[in-house]
């Protein structure tokens, strides 16, 4: 398999405070990683680099053969647009927009608005009848799986998760982390930053952060898969 | 996609909508009714002038001094016919004086005879008791001055008789003259009549005009009249012409720069209330980014959406503004300001303008990383 | 703590702040400059109009008719009533005797005019007044008048003569038609009377001699005369001391529906409401007091047109002003409700912690009092300073700010920044916090 993703000696800084203080590791095209560690260890800073969202102080992040540290602002839009689908712990809708023009949003961004191929998007993630609501209308699941719906859209490279159950109730995770297992199965590449174990452990593989630096890698089996609900 | 995202942009803003409405309408409200009577002033506070009476005088060339006749006349029809030619809406009144000194009741009194009818228009600051104009004898009522009345004991009805050497007339008093200066000490009655007197008919002694306008304005006017009058002289009273030009420069100029100063204020106020709505679009902003808009798009949508409040607040704000021009006018000058339409689009410009000008600082998004704009959160 | 939190709401997030900050100094500036201007424009304006010269005429009252065209008095020198120049400094003691700018005596007299003792005589007028006199106030001071303000576009080539000099300036006209006479040379005046009683020159009384020092041109009778030291008409026509119209220029109040009721039929309030406003009829009436046996006429020309239009500019600038103060409020309560309304995160986070509405509220008031005390201030400071340069590029002279105005502009910025936020906490007073804090 390609190595999608090539992170080399990464170095972010944010005044005194180190957030990234060299880290280096590759993602192979398909695989779903889980990137643990404690609050303040860098992981959201890893994710936002990689998705393009905020530069790095030194080092390479090479996402399908494009460093991500020597784009310019444009040319890190147009990577955002093409490249990246991205799936936050606040799931970031816009409000007064309904679920499916949240969707038509990724794609206006990246090409052609085509709202029958949001709407099946939507219907995918379960949201068939949710497709004209208001985020405020839809509960804190209903409203995530719109964002991967929108992450998707687009087809990305990558797919890119801080905390995507964070805010979530049980019965609710359990739907997400069920859309996040088939995307892994079609194929998608997922960075996933979690605190949850058991979710940790569906990953092919466990990526550990602590002071901005990374520590331990676990490659997952089987068994820890099944030990997930 | 564009459109719809503007038209939920505009339905979804709520109270933010209603403030910024609110704030442009005002602001362009000021501004269009300020401009309308900015407009309207001059010609207003020219006529407001005109209650200075005559401002233009047309006599005789090295008209000598006289003592009881007049020495110098003028032909009163090639007068009036250069008046005639020489066509100006502003020419609010013009009267052909003849002036002769005769007495009354074996008094010596100044002798005007004129365009009764005129009078008022000539001299809008005189007050009469009785009518300029006697409704039934018209060709034998006279105007007294109230001096005149006083010495002779005249009241509006009673007869007076008015000799001029050898010539005598009965007249009857119409009404009685105060005018707060020479012309209280005279007898006022129509042209014929006095030039029949005098023995001098056709002739007068000076015509005086009442010219509304700035002073380059009369001053040409003036021009155009000596042209067609080449035996007269034609000159400005200056006491009137001088104050006046004067004065309403720097009338004018307050006015003005009161209105500069209250639009171009407003419009401040305006553009930090737009700003402050703009910058409340931050979080919008940045996860747009992150989806992958380029900040040109994005910022082009957000500028659309306050382009067209502050065409709304605009189009409102100008229609109330001429209304409140139009109540202004009414209030001060007791007579309507007309609206001047070309207004119209101005304010609706320069309110879109400012409206923009606030979203612009949204464009300074463009160099920030959307990480830390998530950050502020 | 109450203290701390609104200590603390300034502390965090000072931009947004700011900007309620800008738009009250910004409002406030307005209403401060354009206040000071419209209290101080009836004044200042007034004294523009002192450009068209007098406005009252006093004349004797038990005169004969004048026979008077164009400004000069053609009756003989024996004939009506005269009054006595004297008297004159009284016109600085009345009640408004500040209003008084100035004020010129007038006294024609027909002369005779000879380019040398033996010349040919012409007929014209002498008009004997004051250029430049100090007349004596009774209190001891004196006053110095004339006609420059009486008669201000009154223009004259070479200078004007000294009072009590044998000088005089000769009309624009006159000088036309007697090419001889230029400024440095002496001409001959005499009573017209003379001239017709002696048909022979040469036995002719020897006239005063005068210095023709320039030539005065008013485009009106005056261009045809002779314009001399009072006294010197006064010898000339054998009365001494006396003239016979007196021009006032007067500082006046526009005249209303009040000003114009008969006095005597007042009641004591109103004569007194009436007698201590410049109205120009108690000004007249107050002349007449201390020049009894005169006449005080109104040049209505002139002081109509001064009242219409002061009259109309100050409602003008009033309601200008208005406009300017609801606009500078709307659109400062506009930026207050703006920073109200982008908090209402806060207020969920308040609320959930079981803040009553009424705490809420508070610290959002109290926050917006301390900011429209400071924007009050500065922008009563920076409105000042607007004032200043505007005053003095409308009327020359800078318009002095008025303390009076600080908490005018205060309560009003309080009202503003209060009424802004009230609607903004009101509708918060009914947030549920929970959607609130889930960011809707």
């Amino acid at each position: 398999m390609a190595t999608l993703v090539r992170v080399d000696d990464l170095r972010k800084e944010f005044g005194k405070v180190r957030a990234l203080a060299g880290v280096s590791f590759n993602v192979e095209a398909g695989e779903w990683i889980a990137i643990m560690g404690p609050s303040g260890s860098g992981k959201t800073t890893l994710i936002n680099i990689l998705g393009g969202l905020d530069t790095p102080t030194s080092g390479q992040a090479i996402v399908d053969e494009v460093d991500v540290a020597r784009l310019d602002e444009s040319g890190l839009t147009r990577f955002r647009a093409q490249k990246i689908g991205f799936i936050f712990q606040q799931f970031h809708l816009v409000p007064y927009l309904t679920a499916v023009e949240n969707v038509m949003l990724a794609q206006y961004f990246h090409s052609a608005t085509d709202e029958k191929e949001a709407q099946l998007a939507l219907e995918r993630v379960g949201l068939a009848d949710r497709i004209e609501h208001l985020p405020g209308a839809l509960s804190g699941g209903e409203q995530q799986r719109v964002a991967v719906a929108r992450a998707l859209i687009n087809h990305p490279k990558l797919i890119l998760a801080d905390e995507p159950t964070g805010n979530l109730d049980e019965a609710n995770e359990e739907t997400v982390i069920q859309l996040f297992r088939e995307l892994h199965s079609e194929g998608h590449t997922i960075l996933m930053v979690t605190h949850d174990p058991a979710i940790g452990n569906l990953a092919d593989r466990r990526i550990e952060f602590a002071h901005g630096r990374l520590v331990k890698v676990t490659p997952s089996n089987d068994a820890s898969r099944n030990a997930y609900r | 996609m564009f459109w719809r995202l503007l038209w939920k942009l505009l339905r979804g803003s709520g109270g933010r909508l209603a403030v910024a409405i609110l704030a442009l309408v005002s602001c362009a409200m000021v501004v269009s009714a300020l401009l309308n009577l900015e407009f309207d002033i001059e010609r207003k506070l020219t006529q407001e002038f005109r209650t200075l009476g005559a401002n233009l005088l047309i006599s005789p060339r090295n008209a000598q001094i006289t003592g009881s006749s007049p020495a110098e006349v003028m032909i009163e029809s090639e007068v009036s016919a250069a008046i005639q030619s020489v066509k100006d809406p502003n020419v609010m009144a013009a009267a052909p004086f003849l002036y002769v000194v005769g007495s009354a009741q074996n008094t010596a009194v100044v002798i005007a005879g004129t365009h009764l009818e005129e009078l008022p228009k000539l001299e809008p600051a005189w007050r009469i008791e009785g009518e300029w104009k006697s409704s039934q004898a018209q060709q034998t009522a006279c105007l007294v001055g109230r001096n005149v009345a006083q010495q002779l004991k005249l009241a509006v009805g009673s007869s007076v008789s008015l000799t001029y050497l050898k010539k005598n007339a009965q007249l009857k008093v119409a009404g009685i003259i105060d005018a707060g200066g020479a012309e209280d000490n005279q007898v006022f009655l129509e042209l014929a009549e006095a030039q029949d007197l005098a023995g001098l008919p056709g002739q007068i002694s000076f015509a005086q005009l009442s010219v509304s306008g700035t002073t380059t304005g009369i001053s040409h006017y003036a021009a155009r009249l000596a042209a067609a009058l080449p035996a007269y002289e034609v000159k400005p009273i200056r006491q009137i012409t001088e104050a006046e030009g004067d004065l309403l420069s720097r009338i004018r100029l307050l006015i003005v720069s009161m209105i500069v100063l209250i639009s171009a204020l407003t419009a401040l106020c305006v553009l930090g209330t737009m700003a402050a709505l703009a910058m409340e679009r931050r979080q919008d902003v940045g996860l747009m980014k992150a989806l992958g808009g380029s900040i040109g798009r994005i910022v082009t949508l957000f500028m659309a959406e306050v382009g067209v409040l502050g065409a709304a607040g605009g189009f409102i704000g100008a229609i109330l503004g001429l209304e409140l021009s139009r109540w202004m006018g009414q209030r001060v000058f007791g007579q309507a300001i007309s609206s001047r339409w070309e207004i119209f689009p101005w304010t609706i410009i320069l309110t879109v303008a400012i409206a923009l000008a606030g979203a612009l600082p949204l464009r300074l998004l463009g160099k920030v990383k959307p990480a830390i704009i998530f950050r502020e959160q | 703590m109450f203290g701390r939190l609104v200590k603390e709401s300034f502390v965090r997030n000072p931009r947004r702040k700011l900007l309620t900050a800008a738009a009250l100094v910004v409002g406030m500036a307005v209403a401060t400059s354009t206040l000071t201007i419209a209290l101080e424009v009836g004044d200042r304006l007034a004294r523009e109009f002192r450009s068209l010269g007098a406005n009252l005429l006093v004349t004797p009252q038990s005169d004969t008719l004048p026979v008077e065209i164009g400004g000069v008095d053609y009756r003989p020198v024996n004939e009506g009533a005269y009054l006595s120049e004297a008297d004159l400094g009284k016109m600085k003691t009345i009640f408004w005797r500040h209003n008084v700018l100035g004020f010129t005596p007038f006294l024609d007299v027909p002369i005779a005019i000879q380019q040398s003792e033996n010349a040919a005589p012409t007929r014209t007028m002498l008009i004997g007044t004051w250029n430049a006199k100090e007349v004596p106030v009774p209190d001891g001071t004196t006053f110095k008048t004339g006609v420059s303000v009486t008669h201000p576009w009154w223009k004259i080539r070479g200078r004007w003569f000294r009072d009590g000099a044998n000088e005089c300036v000769i009309g624009a006209a006159l000088a036309k038609t007697m090419p001889g006479i230029v400024p440095g040379k002496v001409i001959y005046v005499s009573d017209e009377t003379g001239v017709n009683s002696v048909q022979d020159h040469s036995t002719l009384a020897k006239g005063t001699p005068l210095e023709v020092v320039g030539i005065v041109s008013t485009d009106d009778a005056e261009d045809k005369a002779v314009l001399a030291p009072l006294e010197i008409a006064q010898n000339i026509s054998g009365h001494p001391g006396k003239f016979r119209q007196l021009f006032v220029s007067a500082l006046t109040k526009p005249a209303d529906a009040f000003s114009e009721r008969d006095p005597l039929k007042m009641t004591p309030t109103e004569y007194d409401r009436w007698f201590c406003s410049p109205y120009i009829s108690s000004i007249a009436f107050q002349i007449k007091t201390v020049l009894p046996g005169t006449e005080v006429r109104t040049i209505r020309r002139v002081a109509d047109t001064e009242g219409n239009i002061l009259s109309r500019v100050s409602t003008l600038l009033w309601i200008v002003t208005l406009t300017a103060l609801i606009a500078a409020a709307l659109a400062v309560a506009a930026t207050s409700a703006t920073t109200v309304l982008e908090r209402r995160g806060e207020v969920g986070v308040m609320k959930a912690l079981g803040a009553t509405n009424t705490l809420v509220a508070g610290i959002f008031l109290a926050e917006q009092l301390l900011l429209a005390i400071a924007g009050a201030s500065m922008g009563f400071v920076l409105g000042a300073l607007l004032a200043r340069s505007l005053g003095s590029s409308i009327f020359g002279t800078p318009a002095s700010p008025r303390l009076i105005l600080f908490p005018v502009v205060l309560g009003l910025a309080a009202i503003v920044a209060f009424t802004g936020s009230l609607i903004p906490l009101r509708r918060a007073a009914h947030f549920n916090p929970a959607p609130i804090l889930r960011g809707e």
